[in-house]
């Protein structure tokens, strides 16, 4: 997999850098700030990029304006962002042009390496992954609307977790059930939201962050 | 009449007709009491002093007088004009005509018991008996005019600078009471943030040490023990970092800090779990501790709306118009909301004041509850992003 990774802070960058390389990824470019980002997206058209929502030289949400500047002529151009906080927001305008391929997390998911290399690969893979926070507060401006309400907690569950972009695999793993389970319980949740059904994990995924964002 | 229409108005001397009703009573007011006293004293000093001094250089000392005089006693001097004027044309009056017939007041009693004509008194203008009547009068008329002319003109800006100084008191004393509370609050928050820092951050990275000193310790002995103090480490700096978020957050909101009011307050509706609405659209940025400080009583109104007033919709609109930001926040819960009870609004409302802003609730009981955030200020023109 080759990277773009766009973090000012060198410590970090090179944290970074050293991450993936040691799980096996090619760095196509380490930038710093907000311009030299667009370029190196455009010239090096990596596999996918992670990128830091606060860049140089204006030091406000630079890098998120960069890579959806970057996917405006390149579509669909995986993009994993990385903050220090995460918003709501910031989420939508990611999502806003339902390509996939975007990615939302909190900096110290990087703590967990197996687990952000997952949602690199699956962003690199076109899919869409959300920090686990944006979620919590997308389902809590849904709780009380009659759809969800009428979701069961384990549905519930399952749903947080698909928003959160994972597999059918990786949800069964986390949730300690079967794989046929959580697909059943897909199948309803889609049912009782009134989405169509869709055999594509991408797809399934996107239809749900929209839901939750209208 | 505003503060702010005061500090604005134009360095000329405004006609009485000018001032609002009640100014305007005031000054006429005193002006009047001031003439009740004043000008039959000018006409007792001018009755006793034109003959030694000639009255041009008297009136030519009175109108030097409203120019050197401070606003405050130029209507007292323009009255002093009146007073020469009337003693002017009293002089014309009671000086004899040219047919030489003698008026009962110029003639005085002599000793020995006959009547002598004083027909060597000087006139007004200084000249003899008998001449320059007519010039006295014109002279007295002409005094008259001008000073009647000239007393409204300056009892206006009299009254002004009355007005004018009033308000620069109720400003001090605003000023005075708005910065004490700032820097109460600046304190206090500073204080805040020193204790969530010391608790939370500091304590964890405390630990964060200890777990690594016990693990290099562990690391050849007892691996397995080495290795979990590590993961707890990990766990731990990931908490600091959390902690730290949250409070970076309650000093500047991130949102606020990359985009801006509008975007700002976007993103607390897409937090708040009630359904919101924004409509706001500001032709420029306010200044960073304004939108800080609206920002967070948008916070404050919309968590009330929340928490408190079982509400399901929230309008928040926000216009910029004649100086002024105006931000209204409506709900449709069940009302009854009292800023004197709540703390929360309170500390809002103390934090806009230091800005001159105010904020309004109207929260009948049954609702909607309507709050209004008012602050003067003037908009930067909107930035050229760079990309």
């Amino acid at each position: 997999m080759r990277v773009v990774v766009a973090e000012d802070l060198f410590l970090l960058r090179e944290g970074l850098s050293r991450l993936l390389e040691a799980h096996g990824c090619e760095i196509a470019a380490a930038v710093g700030d907000g311009p030299a980002l667009v370029e190196a997206l455009l010239s090096e058209r990596p596999d996918v990029a992670i990128v830091d929502v606060r860049l140089p030289p204006t030091f406000t949400d630079e890098g998120l304006r960069a890579a959806l500047a970057a996917r405006r002529q390149l579509p669909g151009l995986p993009v994993l962002v990385l903050s220090q906080y995460v918003e709501q927001l910031y989420a939508r305008e990611l999502l806003a042009d339902r390509a996939g391929g975007v990615g939302y997390l909190l900096k110290d998911r990087v703590f967990t390496d197996d687990q952000f290399m997952d949602a690199l690969r699956t962003v690199a893979a076109g899919g869409s992954v959300m920090d686990p926070e944006v979620v919590a507060k997308l389902l809590v401006r849904h709780a009380r609307d009659e759809p969800v309400t009428r979701l069961t907690d384990r549905e519930r569950d399952v749903l947080a977790l698909m928003a959160e972009g994972r597999s059918n695999n990786a949800i069964a793993q986390h949730l300690f059930v079967s794989e046929k389970a959580v697909s059943k319980h897909c199948t309803s949740i889609f049912d009782k939201l009134g989405l169509p059904p869709s055999e594509n994990d991408n797809r399934r995924v996107l239809a749900v962050l929209a839901y939750l964002n209208s | 009449m505003t503060i702010m229409d005061t500090f604005s108005a134009k360095r000329r001397m405004p006609a009485l007709a000018s001032l609002p009703a009640w100014p305007r009573v005031q000054a006429l007011v005193r002006t009047a009491g001031w003439g009740i006293l004043l000008v039959p004293v000018l006409v007792l000093i001018g009755t006793q002093f034109t003959r030694t001094i000639p009255w041009p250089v008297m009136a030519i000392l009175a109108v030097v007088m409203i120019v050197l005089a401070p606003a405050l006693a130029a209507d007292l001097a323009a009255l002093g004009l009146i007073g020469f004027g009337l003693y002017a044309v009293y002089f014309a009056l009671r000086t004899p005509g040219p047919d030489n017939t003698i008026h009962p007041t110029s003639v005085h009693a002599q000793p020995g018991g006959y009547y002598k004509v004083l027909n060597q008194q000087p006139s007004f203008l200084g000249s003899t008996y008998g001449h320059g009547v007519l010039l006295d009068l014109v002279a007295g008329v002409l005094l008259l005019a001008l000073g009647c002319w000239l007393v409204p003109r300056t009892i206006g800006r009299h009254a002004r600078l009355a007005t004018r100084n009033a308000a620069l008191a109720s400003r001090v004393s605003r000023l005075t009471e708005t910065r004490g509370a700032a820097v109460d609050t600046a304190s206090a928050e500073l204080r805040r943030v020193e204790r969530d820092l010391h608790d939370g951050a500091q304590a964890r990275l405390v630990a964060l040490g200890i777990n690594l000193r016990a693990a290099e310790h562990m690391i050849r002995t007892n691996p397995d023990a080495a290795l979990a103090l590590v993961a707890e480490s990990r766990r731990n700096s990931a908490r600091a970092l959390g902690e730290l978020r949250a409070l970076v957050r309650g000093i500047v909101p991130p949102v606020l800090a990359d985009r801006g009011l509008p975007d700002a307050i976007q993103a607390l509706a897409l937090d708040s779990p009630l359904a919101t609405e924004v409509d706001m659209r500001l032709p420029g940025r306010p200044p960073m501790p304004v939108e800080s400080a609206v920002y967070y009583a948008v916070a404050e109104a919309l968590a009330n709306a929340a928490k408190h007033a079982g509400a399901s919709q929230v309008h928040i609109r926000a216009a910029h118009q004649a100086g002024m930001l105006r931000i209204e926040v409506t709900d449709d819960g069940h009302g009854g909301a009292d800023p004197a009870r709540g703390s929360g609004l309170r500390g809002i409302e103390r934090r806009l004041g230091t800005f001159d802003g105010i904020l309004a609730v109207s929260s009948p009981p049954g609702g909607p509850t309507i709050i209004v955030i008012e602050v003067p200020c003037a908009l930067s023109s909107p930035k050229t992003s760079s990309c």
